[in-house]
């Protein structure tokens, strides 16, 4: 296990470096980021103060070599048109897409896995093909038509919550919080939902494929026969086995709706990272991006690591090496 | 950081609201506008966009103020008068004070514009050489040149307070700012929101708002929700396929104006250009530039592209500023008429065309991708066949960079908020290269000794009505010399509901100040 640990550490060190030097090749082909930040009948003169200012008068590999050697001293570097820490703009922003990514992965958990256990038991009946049918619906509805059909419907027609923003937040710990306040839930809700769909639609057929499966297994009707409980042996015996795929893409998933939520996060206005990566890449801002593209990759490791735990706990017989 | 006052802005917030209402005082009003992103600095020097200048006029006060029209009057500085041709003297306001109510000083002037030289907005303080504080009220500028228009630039030049910078720090001061402005910073949520708290010492009198709330909303269908809801009470930049929505709805008023954004052609006056495949570049000959002018209507690109909200315009500059030429318009000049075109293009030697492209953006400005596509279907009548080059505002800027190495024809944006054509023609028409500070964006190598000398005329009185003379003239030459197509200017529409207060200014910078809510 700690052999495994120091490995996957290895691994994630690579793979933040590769991303550091793709990032850093991809920006130079995206655009002068000093145009961004002066006005454009600025003379040579104030470019090249400029350029000094932001430390972008040396080459590319210089540039690099700073970056990296700022770096491992825990200097991510400063974004060009905010002035800030690359980190800080991150850090404060990670908080209000974690909570609508948490909700949307919960919402879509405890929707999918029971309907797919129930769809994937009773694959003949209408209810099954109904909410079949409707999975392929989430799957194929995209995210920003759902998001502004829920504020017209929700918001300007029925008045029953706010069409965008984060509302009432609490600050615990230096981190603004919406979920404890009602003014906050209010808030979340239709951007949670939205952010759920695709993913409650993937999770439930997976389920529902995965439990089609092991219910012709023999040891099913076998513990049947042994007088377990119809839901006994489906969630004990029929969801344990046929949960490795479900669990694997619960885990890309909530990866994928934390780097890139940002769709949903544009459209309900949401204070979230989406928009900061969105704005840096319109902006040339090759700071911001680097550290969140570093940021994502380690999320996505991190995420890996766990979900390879997750499979020792759901089945004993694997073991991580 | 202002987060962690969050809570304590809403207590006081709450116990001032529930005090008014128990002493049955007037109702506090407060105003929640829509924009269309989060502002990025507090500090003037740090930057400039849209959203960022609209909280700069919040917070802090120019010496000479620009009004909503674009006329220049008294600021911080009450008058002012030239002692020799370089030098100015400005005479302070007396009893203004600063948000944490320390004296504004001449001082603090002088430590802008000495801040303001060495920051990344170098280029706003370009014309000016030096500040000197004569006493506390009296401030000496020089200009490098006599330069009449010195009041104009100074309207873009913020003033900070010395003490206040150096006591919290250059970087720290996008999240403390601190003015003379009519409204103070509550608190600044990152794509949140933004809560101003009106000054009640404002040397011009308080505010009648006494709250405004900015709410940075990217995405225009979400901005028009937000607003039939209520949760707003004014937006930017309203999405031209929600104009009738908003406007069939009772309650709320769609209100437009044209702005000063004006998206010009530039044409390669080189002997040879890039993307041209000619020994000889067909744009030197005036009957080239003539005939791709009258090929292009401005008209149906209006009303085609535009959906009717854009204004043809008829010179490089609007007719507010300083050398504008009344009468004069470009397109009456030279109206569309692809017969007269093909005829022009035939007497100049190119009847078969050519082939040249256009580097345009396409996030920039509104429809510029669209606007690409018509301008080569119209060119594609007289033969020129118009290669598209469009890519991300990201890229262009630098793309299309003086010595524009890649460029034949380029479509861009240009505004004078300054209400000075000088301002424009000297950076984007004077000859490149042979004096600092000049002709830096000429991207297409325009050159014309009589359109120099003006310029040097210009910049060589400092009284504003003689300089007016020769911008005229110089305008008059370069609707003759065809050195740009002027397209139209882009129109600003807002939606408000109705009780708000409001007159869209020229230069876009909302200004909750100018503002009043009736309920």
């Amino acid at each position: 296990m700690l052999g495994y640990t120091i490995k996957r550490l290895l691994q994630m060190v690579l793979v933040l470096w590769a991303v550091s030097v793709i990032v850093f090749l991809m920006m130079s082909f995206t655009g002068d980021p000093v145009f961004m930040v002066i006005p454009i009948d600025s003379t040579q003169a104030e470019i090249d103060q400029a350029r000094r200012i932001l430390g972008l008068d040396r080459s590319m590999l210089a540039q690099y070599g700073i970056f990296i050697g700022n770096l491992l001293q825990g200097d991510f570097g400063r974004s060009y048109v905010f002035g800030q820490p690359a980190m800080e703009l991150i850090l404060e922003r990670l908080p209000a897409t974690m909570e609508i990514v948490v909700l949307a992965v919960v919402i879509a958990a405890v929707v999918a896995i029971p309907l797919g256990v129930y769809a994937g038991a009773n694959p003949g009946r209408a209810s099954s093909r109904a909410i079949m049918s409707g999975s392929l619906l989430g799957i194929s509805l995209p995210g920003f038509w759902v998001g502004m059909m829920l504020i017209f419907l929700f918001s300007v027609r029925w008045h029953l919550l706010p069409s965008s923003g984060r509302g009432d937040a609490v600050e615990v710990w230096g981190l603004r919080l919406s979920f404890l306040t009602v003014d906050g839930w209010r808030h979340l809700i239709l951007p949670s939902v939205t952010l759920s769909l695709g993913t409650l639609a993937i999770l439930l057929r997976i389920t529902r494929a995965g439990m089609m499966e092991v219910t012709r297994q023999d040891y099913m009707k076998f513990a049947r026969a042994k007088g377990v409980s119809r839901r006994g042996v489906l969630y004990g015996h029929g969801l344990r086995n046929a949960l490795i795929p479900v669990v694997t893409i619960f885990g890309l998933q909530l990866g994928d709706l934390i780097a890139f939520a940002t769709i949903t996060e544009t459209i309900f206005a949401w204070p979230g990272l989406g928009k900061l990566l969105i704005d840096s890449i319109y902006r040339a801002d090759r700071p911001v991006i680097v550290v969140y593209l570093m940021l994502v990759a380690l999320i996505f490791v991190v995420i890996n690591f766990i979900v390879d735990i997750v499979y020792t706990l759901i089945d004993p017989r694997i073991t991580v090496k | 950081m202002i987060c962690s006052r969050t809570g304590a802005w809403r207590l006081l917030l709450g116990s001032a609201a529930i005090a008014l209402a128990a002493a049955g005082a007037v109702e506090a009003k407060d105003l929640k506008v829509g924009l269309t992103s989060d502002a990025v600095h507090f500090d003037p020097q740090a930057g400039e966009e849209l959203s960022s200048n609209i909280m700069f006029y919040h917070v802090y006060d120019p010496l000479v103020r620009r009004d909503a029209d674009l006329n220049f009057g008294p600021g911080l500085a009450e008058s002012w008068e030239l002692t020799d041709d370089t030098t100015w003297v400005f005479h302070l306001r007396p009893g203004v004070r600063f948000h944490d109510g320390s004296d504004f000083k001449a001082s603090d002037v002088v430590f802008t514009i000495d801040r303001l030289k060495a920051s990344l907005m170098a280029n706003l303080g370009a014309n000016i050489v030096s500040a000197t504080a004569i006493d506390d009220l009296t401030v000496e500028i020089k200009t490098p040149f006599p330069y009449a228009a010195l009041p104009n630039d100074l309207a873009a030049i913020l003033i900070l307070s010395e003490a206040h910078v150096k006591a919290v720090g250059d970087t720290e001061l996008d999240s403390s700012p601190m003015g003379t402005g009519p409204y103070k910073l509550g608190e600044w949520i990152k794509e949140d929101h933004i809560t101003l708290l009106a000054n009640p010492d404002y040397y011009m009198g308080a505010p009648k708002i006494d709250t405004v709330t900015f709410r940075p909303i990217t995405n225009p269908a979400t901005r028009t929700a937000a607003l039939l809801t209520g949760e707003l009470d004014i937006v930017q930049d309203l999405a031209v396929r929600d104009v009738d929505r908003v406007k069939g709805e009772a309650g709320f008023t769609v209100v437009t104006r044209p702005s000063l954004l004006n998206i010009v052609l530039a044409m390669d006056m080189r002997e040879k250009s890039p993307t041209i495949a000619l020994d000889k570049n067909p744009m030197t000959d005036h009957r080239v530039r003539e005939a791709i002018a009258r090929a292009i209507d401005v008209d149906t690109i209006s009303a085609v592209i535009m959906n009717g909200l854009s204004t043809p315009s008829e010179q490089f500059v609007p007719a507010s500023h300083v050398g504008y030429l009344p009468g004069a318009d470009f397109h009456a000049m030279y109206p569309f008429d692809v017969e007269a075109a093909e005829q022009l293009m035939a007497d100049a030697g190119y009847a078969d065309g050519f082939t040249m492209t256009l580097d345009a953006t396409n996030n920039r400005y509104v429809n510029d991708a669209q606007i690409g596509q018509a301008l080569a279907s119209m060119l594609a009548k007289i033969d020129i066949d118009l290669q598209l080059n469009l890519m991300p505002k990201s890229n262009f800027f630098g793309y299309i960079r003086v010595p524009s190495d890649n460029s034949s024809f380029i479509m861009s944006g240009w505004d004078v908020p300054s209400g000075d054509a000088g301002s424009m023609y000297s950076v984007l028409y004077y000859t490149r290269d042979v004096k600092e500070g000049y002709g830096q964006v000429n991207r297409g190598s325009y050159s014309n000794p009589a359109l120099d000398a003006l310029i040097d005329q210009a910049d060589s009185t400092p009284r504003i009505e003689e300089r007016a003379g020769y911008l005229r003239d110089a305008t008059r030459i370069l609707l003759d010399d065809i050195p740009m197509i002027p397209v139209h200017y882009e129109q600003d529409i807002y939606a408000a509901r109705d009780g708000v207060v409001f007159t869209p200014r020229t230069d876009k910078f909302l200004w909750a100040y100018d503002m009043d809510v009736a309920e």
